[in-house]
């Protein structure tokens, strides 16, 4: 075959061949780690099977029957598990766009409201923060229902490790677009609103989705209060009582599984669409 | 009828460093002006000051009978800078376009959120504005679809859709491929044919030569001469302008 035959409409140009092997590499990698995975995934079930093996051992046996009957209880979790991460996310947005701002204002006491906040939260555990909410404000005659003691601590948290993500957004859109919104006869709010905040939000909206999915299994946490009838609270509430830990927490474990693998392919489409319009 | 432009006494310190010194400078209605010199001579900074995106330090700026001392504070300063931006359209080395903002979008984005008219009408005087320009077959791409030549050329329609009386370029060819410059002069050049008053800061003196009135050579924050082209160009008086010239001559064209 001749390389350097552009005439003859069947030989392909150097550069052609080249990115057909390429593709060729490409997709037999991708079919050697689908094959890996599957693999991984049988001697994972084969683990959970039961199977008898020689010597009178097998792997271990499940209850499946506890398992069948207890599905329905613990799926019944997923909603509010949801729920908490949609209402945590939507705080803790809120909260390190402010917290972005007053990271980047020139004003000290915003800045130095910003970064005491991020560091007050930062040092401090999580776990600790929920209890706080449900636990410690009784105290002072603050009484949260869990679910929104849960919701605030996960928010405030949450809020504080996002702030970076905004701040790197707000400064990843240049002098010069400001410039140009305020040579236009822009007010700085505006200029703020329509031009700097849409791009910068254009470039935390992945990262955000990232955060969303890592907060879905952090709102596990919050079945500690007893009072949030989740995933988590559900298979422990019903593993304790049949002494079936294992099987329960193996179903919360596939949902919660399934669950963000649901979760990262929407983040991947709204990941795509995001890059539309870019530089 | 007095000038668009006037410029008095104006001073401009960055920290320690002066970089414009008691720079006086008037434009009249309709005219070209070209603001030529090396880098660092300060011909940014002055441009930038006339519409604020630089605060003088001292000195007034007028523009259209409208005149803001520097260094004001306050509601009724910034209400009066707003109105000499209005009055202003600036146009950027590096464009500066809205990249999540269609064509279409970037040249509406004036008329509709600061002159607040509603989406049609803006939308009308966008289209018109980027015809003027050559490219209302792009206004539905976004501007990382563009080459750098049309970007410069949306973003001079972009200014022109505020309908300012002063048009005010910064090195708009500065950032251009060589083979790209040409489409963005050509449409300066029938900006000014259309009566356009400009103050264009540029290292392109073919076009200073060709299109300007008159033309400002500037060396260390100071205007050290200013004449018509023929004579800039011809018999310069100054040694630094003469050195400006012949680099330009010795680099070609």
């Amino acid at each position: 075959m001749n390389l350097f035959n552009k005439d003859s409409g069947e030989a392909k140009s150097q550069a052609e061949l080249l990115y057909e092997a390429q593709m060729r590499k490409e997709s037999r990698f991708r079919l050697n780690v689908g094959l890996t995975w599957l693999l991984l995934l049988v001697i994972l079930i084969f683990i959970f099977s039961g199977q008898a093996l020689p010597f009178g051992l097998h792997t271990i046996k499940l209850d499946t029957t506890f398992m069948s009957d207890n599905l329905r209880f613990i799926a019944g979790g997923i909603n509010t598990t949801i729920g908490i991460s949609l209402l945590s996310i939507i705080l803790a947005t809120a909260l390190a766009l402010f917290a972005a701002l007053g990271r980047l204002s020139t004003f000290p006491p915003l800045y130095a409201v910003s970064t005491f906040y991020v560091s007050l939260i930062r040092g401090t555990p999580l776990f600790l923060q929920i209890f706080f909410f449900f636990l410690a404000l009784p105290q002072l005659g603050i009484v949260l229902p869990g679910l929104w003691a849960g919701v605030i601590a996960l928010g405030l948290n949450y809020g504080a490790y996002m702030s970076e993500i905004f701040r790197a957004g707000l400064s990843s859109v240049s002098k010069g677009q400001r410039e140009a919104a305020l040579a236009l006869g822009m007010t700085p709010g505006k200029t703020m609103r329509r031009i700097v905040l849409p791009q910068a939000l254009r470039f935390a909206i992945p990262p955000t989705g990232n955060e969303f999915i890592a907060m879905t299994k952090d709102s596990a946490l919050v079945s500690a209060t007893g009072f949030v009838h989740e995933l988590m609270w559900r298979a422990t509430e019903v593993g304790r009582a049949h002494f079936r830990n294992l099987e329960t927490l193996i179903i919360a474990a596939i949902f919660y599984w399934i669950l963000t693998l649901f979760l990262s392919y929407f983040q991947g489409l709204i990941e795509k669409r995001m890059s539309r319009g870019d530089r | 009828m007095g000038n668009l432009v006037k410029v008095t006494d104006l001073d401009k310190y960055f920290g320690h460093l002066q970089v414009l010194k008691k720079i006086n400078l008037i434009v009249n209605p309709r005219e070209v002006v070209c603001i030529i010199g090396r880098s660092g001579s300060g011909k940014s900074t002055l441009l930038r000051c006339i519409n604020f995106l630089e605060e003088p330090s001292s000195g007034t700026i007028e523009v259209d009978q409208l005149a803001v001392p520097a260094g004001g504070k306050g509601k009724n300063h910034r209400q009066l800078v707003h109105e000499v931006r209005l009055k202003t359209g600036m146009v950027f080395q590096e464009f500066n376009l809205f990249p999540h903002l269609s064509v279409l979008e970037n040249v509406m984005e004036g008329p509709l959120t600061v002159k607040n008219m509603d989406k049609s009408q803006a939308a009308l005087i966008a289209e018109m504005n980027l015809d003027r320009v050559g490219l209302l077959f792009k206004k539905d791409e976004y501007p990382n679809r563009l080459s750098g030549g049309q970007k410069q050329r949306v973003a001079i329609a972009r200014a022109l859709a505020m309908e300012p009386k002063l048009m005010l370029f910064d090195e708009p060819t500065s950032a251009l491929d060589p083979e790209l410059i040409g489409e963005v002069l050509n449409v300066m050049k029938k900006l000014a044919q259309d009566g356009m008053t400009m103050l264009v800061v540029t290292h392109e003196m073919g076009f200073a030569r060709d299109v300007a009135d008159r033309v400002i050579v500037m060396a260390e924050g100071e205007i050290i001469e200013e004449d018509n082209p023929e004579i800039i160009f011809k018999s310069p008086k100054d040694e630094r302008t003469k050195a400006l010239i012949d680099r330009y001559r010795s680099g070609g064209q």
